[in-house]
């Protein structure tokens, strides 16, 4: 009997052995910097005004945002830069999996990275005390933060008078519109626009009849008219184009007001009641897919890029897939071009379209330093470093000769060769991909002092060279130079945009905007798709329904929080 | 042929007034299980027990931040939160609905493969299905469901079957029609369930004497005669206690395939407590309702296991404790 | 062997037959389905229409995945973490069952059900996390084992399959003389072959498909990340690298730039071909342990 009793006893102590092994081993995982003091590798470096030793620090950097690969900075060719000039190598960990649990331990076991992009979850940091102030270190070690943020700084600002966060990018210099259409737009086929003879189209019923006239002229081709993206939180591509057919840019939930800044939700009011009337009729028609209410967005994309499909309200960086596709079919095939989606900028009576996004700033998102942190001063001045201009053009462009040329001119542009180099993996190996958004950085639609563009996007000449034949004809129907000029400068707006003022976590205003989303998504499809006899009883039951929320308590959240962001940017 | 299973009567040792002296005595004969078993009940105890300090959250404003005694104290407030909402009754309703679908005909449906595959003689087509009928486990709910709604869709291989064969003439938006809803998702659940939930009756099939099917042959008895006297009875103490354990999760109808295949048209029978709670718990970052709900779902649970447990006592069948 | 072959009995096999087959297509085709997504190139997939076989070839997908580095050393903790976990919670379950399948047993009744209610008992996600901290458990390997020492679905399974043992031959081994330590390893284990095999089988898969503890515990520490983590990591890389995640977050350096040429539905479609295949083949190794009746006659022999 006693025979077998060492075999247990032998297992037992594996485990308590375990359990030992992992007490010592678990101390010293953590966020100390690792400090590995080899003072010989740093040779390099022209610019010799560095006071601070350059003893290498590694400091950890977790990005909420989750959007790229897990790697140490200094491993990019960017970051190897940084690191010559700062000493200062970061090893970001994207998050994968659910924000709010992840921020959630974090906050309860006070033990942070010593960086933290906490994405949505900000305000549980801020409410946590997770970040330290910034203010002195900005002004001890920042003067290019104070040079890049400018008035941002003071509109950052919490309510306590300190400034714990930057947000992600600074507006410096002219403010550049994106050349290419990646918000908001109705989108159509150019074959219905060239068959038409390109027409200037302003007004939603110009636009439905263009889309009507071609499919009953192509009977035989099992044509589709409209189709709308309804997938999950995509769903707002449903509910926002009311907004943008009466004249406003994307706020979210609501339309400002110019003169009163009177935030008011769309989502019951006229606007929204004509553009489903519109699309209600155009299902009895036969011209709207039914199956928009239930296709995920995978079966949405194959739509598109199908062919089959002539119109769409949507915004350009979630067709982007499906544009890519109908774009590289017409590069073999320029037949193909036909099927390639051109925005327009409709409302409903013609009025002016704001579809364009005014320069703003996202007030809820940014970048802090936590308690966790052993050496803030290293992080701010290395923020400071990577936000002079020579770096922002290094994580911008590249560096001259390999990844960017500068001709007679001073402007910068690509050749062919290069911008055929630059795919996923060079975006990735050289770091174009990490630096190109979750830092401190020039903004997208910034300028550099020697008027060229930060982003190469944004350049006139990169934006030229990547035009097609097909794509010059269209321009040139219409007489513009870009898809942007189609469309009407934004106006200032100070709020903008509007999505992007902070609510507290589970907070009422949060509540409404869920509960708002939730009977919309039940309500629509039955709005569209039932009997045009049926749509005045539908609606008078949806508004019965949406009554029950408290929308005059969320406007006027809203409308506070706008009048404050407009007293500020006084 | 009835394979005589005596019910397992506890002896319980006579209560007597020298019951600790009895209890001492009868540990010491019974120390090897008990050094079977106090490691894993400390074990127990650490892991599983001393976590439920969390409950308290469900009382609280919950800020992960803050210490036990700085949390803001708000008694029933996320349970009233749950309770209150309209869509309460509707959303259990579902998950009560859902729930027992799967529980009824993930049971007969994994039973009924079982007893077929335990009728194939030819050992290289067994091994065959069971392989096969068990891969769908393995690909996410998230690749899943994209293959239901593209079956489903209008263009889809059922419409055009249907469109064919007459029954139907347009295509129906399958997953547009809220009453469809709870039986695509007991077909999906099955379709993608059945060849894994099989597996461990067809281990409990390997305990069945072969004596006992050989006797029966020479009795006479005919391939459902054996299915029903020999096989069935043969796993049925298996069958009664997952049963138990399920009946108890009832509350537990998932959430990834209503996530996935629900939409705005479905959403009356799509939407289950889970899902109530990742959008006004988990995605708000309330911990609170989170844990609130939590602790509806295990009273319900105890209530049913409780319940399921004595039943199966009455009826003299095997039974979870 | 069987005797008679009469008529409803071939008819009975047919129409077997024919269902199980019509079960094998049906359940077959997410996986050739899945397996043609991911041997597609992944733009051409936008398009839809693929089914069993990919339309344009293309091997990329599985560059794009394989070529990750750390996807390799997270395969070995992934199989040390599945071979380990598996044994360990097989072998104290198991231990924990033939305890408590003891009518005599004292604490039967208080052990049984304690490890019951813990089904149905969760003290929350923050919790839990603090005990892992407060255990010095956070960033180590034995995370992965510890909290699953035992599964009490297992811990049920089995319990109800030892009670299923025909009494006479714990009896014979008690009149031997035999203690409950050499009753458990001799006689108890070796006649559970069946259920111990699909129990491993639970928890093998259970084990490789986890994520959740890492994300949760390891993610900061790279060593003890698993494949399963690391493929969802490439997932979220190639859903960024297409589009932003969120309105707003405009192309910051789009333009002309090439985007991806990887997209999240053939990501997925591949990860779970990489994922699922080395687990889904350890089945057909354990099939050979359901053989009918082998049980009884091990123990005749």
């Amino acid at each position: 009997m006693k025979r077998k009793t060492p075999v247990y006893m032998a297992a037992m102590l594996v485990l308590v052995l375990a359990l030992v092994i992992t007490g010592c081993a678990g101390n010293n995982g953590g966020n100390t910097p690792s400090n590995t003091s080899n003072p010989g590798t740093n040779s390099g470096n022209e610019g010799g005004n560095e006071e601070q030793p350059l003893d290498k620090v590694t400091f950890t950097y977790f990005n909420g945002a989750g959007a790229a690969k897990d790697i140490n900075t200094n491993e990019t060719t960017i970051g190897k830069i940084l690191e010559d000039q700062t000493g200062v190598n970061f090893k970001i960990e994207n998050l994968v999996g659910d924000l709010n649990t992840k921020i959630g331990t974090m906050n309860a076991s006070r033990k942070y990275p010593d960086v933290l992009i906490p994405d949505a979850a900000i305000d549980d940091v801020l409410g946590a005390d997770g970040f330290i102030d910034l203010t002195d270190l900005i002004e001890e070690h920042g003067p290019n933060i104070k040079k890049a943020y400018g008035n941002d700084l003071e509109r950052i600002k919490s309510a306590d008078g300190k400034i714990y966060f930057l947000p992600m990018s600074a507006q410096v210099g002219e403010f550049l519109p994106d050349p290419n259409i990646n918000q908001g737009a109705f989108w159509i086929q150019r074959r219905v626009l060239k068959e038409a003879g390109y027409p200037q189209i302003k007004t939603i019923d110009e636009y439905f009849q263009l889309i009507r006239d071609y499919v009953n002229n192509h009977p035989e081709e099992d044509l589709t008219g409209f189709i709308s993206l309804t997938h999950d939180w995509r769903f707002f591509a449903t509910t926002n184009p009311p907004m943008h057919l009466a004249g406003y840019p994307n706020d979210g939930e609501v339309i400002v007001d110019m003169e009163t800044f009177d935030a008011k939700v769309y989502a019951g009011n006229e606007d929204t009641k004509r553009y489903l009337k519109i699309l209600n009729e155009l299902n009895a028609e036969g011209l709207f897919d039914k199956a928009s209410f239930i296709d995920n967005y995978d079966q949405y994309l194959a739509k598109l890029s199908s062919g089959k499909v002539l119109g769409m309200f949507d915004y350009g960086w979630q067709i982007a897939n499906a544009q890519n596709v109908l774009r590289d079919a017409a590069k073999a095939d320029p037949s193909q071009d036909d099927f390639v989606y051109f925005p327009l900028p409709i409302t409903f009576d013609g009025e002016k379209d704001q579809y364009l996004d005014p320069p703003g700033f996202v007030k809820n998102r940014g970048i802090g330093i936590t308690i966790s942190a052993q050496d803030p001063a290293r992080i701010i001045q290395y923020f400071d470093n990577l936000l002079k201009e020579e770096n922002q053009i290094l994580r911008s462009w590249g560096i001259e000769g390999e990844t960017f040329e500068i001709d007679e001119n001073g402007r910068y542009y690509r050749t062919a060769e290069q911008i055929a180099k630059i795919d996923e993996a060079f975006r990735e190996s050289f770091g174009f991909k990490y630096y190109d958004w979750n830092w401190p950085i020039y903004g997208a639609n910034s300028t550099f002092s020697n008027g060229n563009a930060v982003s190469p996007g944004m350049q006139a000449e990169v934006f030229q060279l990547g035009l097609t034949e097909a794509d010059k004809t269209i321009l040139d129907a219409y007489g513009v130079k870009t898809y942007a000029e189609m469309f009407a400068a934004p106006d200032d707006r100070p709020w903008f945009p509007a999505w992007g003022i902070p609510k507290e976590q589970g907070s009422p205003e949060q509540i409404y905007e869920t509960k708002k989303t939730e009977i919309t998504r039940k309500y629509f499809p039955k709005l569209v798709l039932e009997d045009p006899s049926k749509f005045e009883s539908n609606w008078e039951e949806y508004i019965s329904e949406f009554n029950k929320l408290d929308t005059a308590g969320y406007e006027a959240f809203m409308t506070a929080e706008v009048k404050k962001l407009v007293e500020e940017a006084k | 042929m009835e394979r005589v299973e005596v019910p397992k009567v506890v002896q319980h040792p006579k209560k007597s007034s020298n019951k600790l002296v009895h209890f001492f005595k009868t540990c010491i004969r019974q120390h090897a299980l008990l050094t079977m078993t106090i490691p894993f009940l400390i074990w127990l105890f650490i892991f599983k027990y001393l976590p439920i300090w969390g409950w308290t959250i469900a009382f609280q404003n919950y800020r992960p931040s803050k210490s036990f005694a700085e949390q803001e104290w708000v008694g029933f407030q996320h349970f009233a939160f749950l309770f209150e909402d309209d869509r309460f009754l509707r959303v259990l309703r579902n998950t009560l609905a859902m729930s027992g679908i799967n529980l009824v005909l993930g049971f007969v449906t994994a039973i009924l493969l079982a007893l077929l595959l335990n009728e194939v003689r030819v050992v290289v087509f067994k091994r065959l299905v069971q392989t096969i009928s068990y891969l769908p486990h393995f690909i996410s709910w998230v690749v899943a469901a994209g293959i239901v709604q593209q079956t489903l869709s209008p263009e889809g291989i059922i419409n055009d079957l249907l469109l064919r064969a007459g029954i139907i003439k347009e295509s129906v938006l399958f997953l547009g029609v809220g009453e469809y809803f709870w039986g695509i998702f007991g077909a999906s659940t099955v379709w993608k369930d059945v060849g894994w939930n099989t597996i461990v009756y067809l281990a409990a099939m390997t305990m069945i004497d072969p004596a006992q099917y050989e006797a029966a042959e020479i009795d006479g008895a005919g391939r459902f005669q054996r299915m029903w006297h020999i096989t069935l009875p043969g796993i049925k103490s298996v069958i009664v206690v997952l049963l138990i354990m399920n009946i108890g999760y009832l509350l537990e109808s998932g959430f990834e395939p209503q996530y996935l295949l629900g939409n705005g048209m479905n959403v009356d029978y799509s939407e289950n407590i889970d899902i109530f709670v990742l959008k006004y718990g988990i995605a708000q970052g309330n911990f609170s309702l989170s844990i609130a709900a939590g602790m509806f779902k295990t009273v319900v649970s105890f209530i049913l296991l409780f319940a399921a447990n004595n039943i199966a006592k009455r009826l003299g069948e095997a039974r979870l404790y | 062997m069987r005797t008679n072959f009469s008529k409803s009995d071939k008819i009975f096999d047919y129409v077997n037959y024919a269902l199980l087959t019509m079960l094998m297509i049906v359940t077959l085709y997410p996986f050739l389905n899945t397996l043609a997504i991911s041997f597609n190139d992944a733009k051409d997939s936008i398009r839809g229409g693929i089914y069993l076989w990919p339309r344009e070839w293309s091997l990329d997908n599985y560059k794009y995945v394989l070529s990750e580095k750390s996807i390799y050393n997270a395969t070995i903790i992934s199989i040390l973490r599945t071979v380990i976990g598996t044994v360990v919670t097989v072998f104290c379950s198991a231990m924990v069952a033939y305890a408590i399948s003891r009518q005599d047993f004292i604490l039967r009744k208080f052990v049984t059900i304690a490890f019951i209610l813990t089904m149905y008992i969760n003290g929350g996600l923050i919790p839990n996390f603090l005990l892992i901290r407060d255990l010095n458990l956070l960033d180590s390997f034995w995370v992965y084992i510890l909290p699953g020492l035992i599964g009490v679905f297992n811990l049920i399974i089995i319990r109800s399959f030892i009670d299923g043992l025909p009494e006479s031959i714990l009896e014979s081994a008690r009149i031997d003389g035999a203690g409950d330590y050499r009753t458990f390893f001799s006689i108890v284990l070796p006649l559970c072959v069946p259920v111990l095999a699909t129990v491993a089988l639970f928890s093998g898969v259970f084990q490789w498909n986890s994520w959740f503890d890492v994300f949760l515990y390891n993610s900061s520490t790279i060593e003890l990340s698993t494949l399963q983590y690391e493929l969802q990591k490439i997932l979220q890389n190639s859903n960024a690298s297409m589009t932003q995640r969120t309105a707003g977050d405009v192309f910051a350096g789009g333009g002309l730039q090439n985007q991806g040429t990887v997209t999240p539905t053939a990501i997925r479609a591949t990860m779970t071909i990489v994922a699922s295949v080395p687990i889904i083949m350890v089945y057909p190794f354990l099939q050979k342990y359901f053989v009918k009746g082998m049980m009884v006659g091990g123990v005749k022999g």
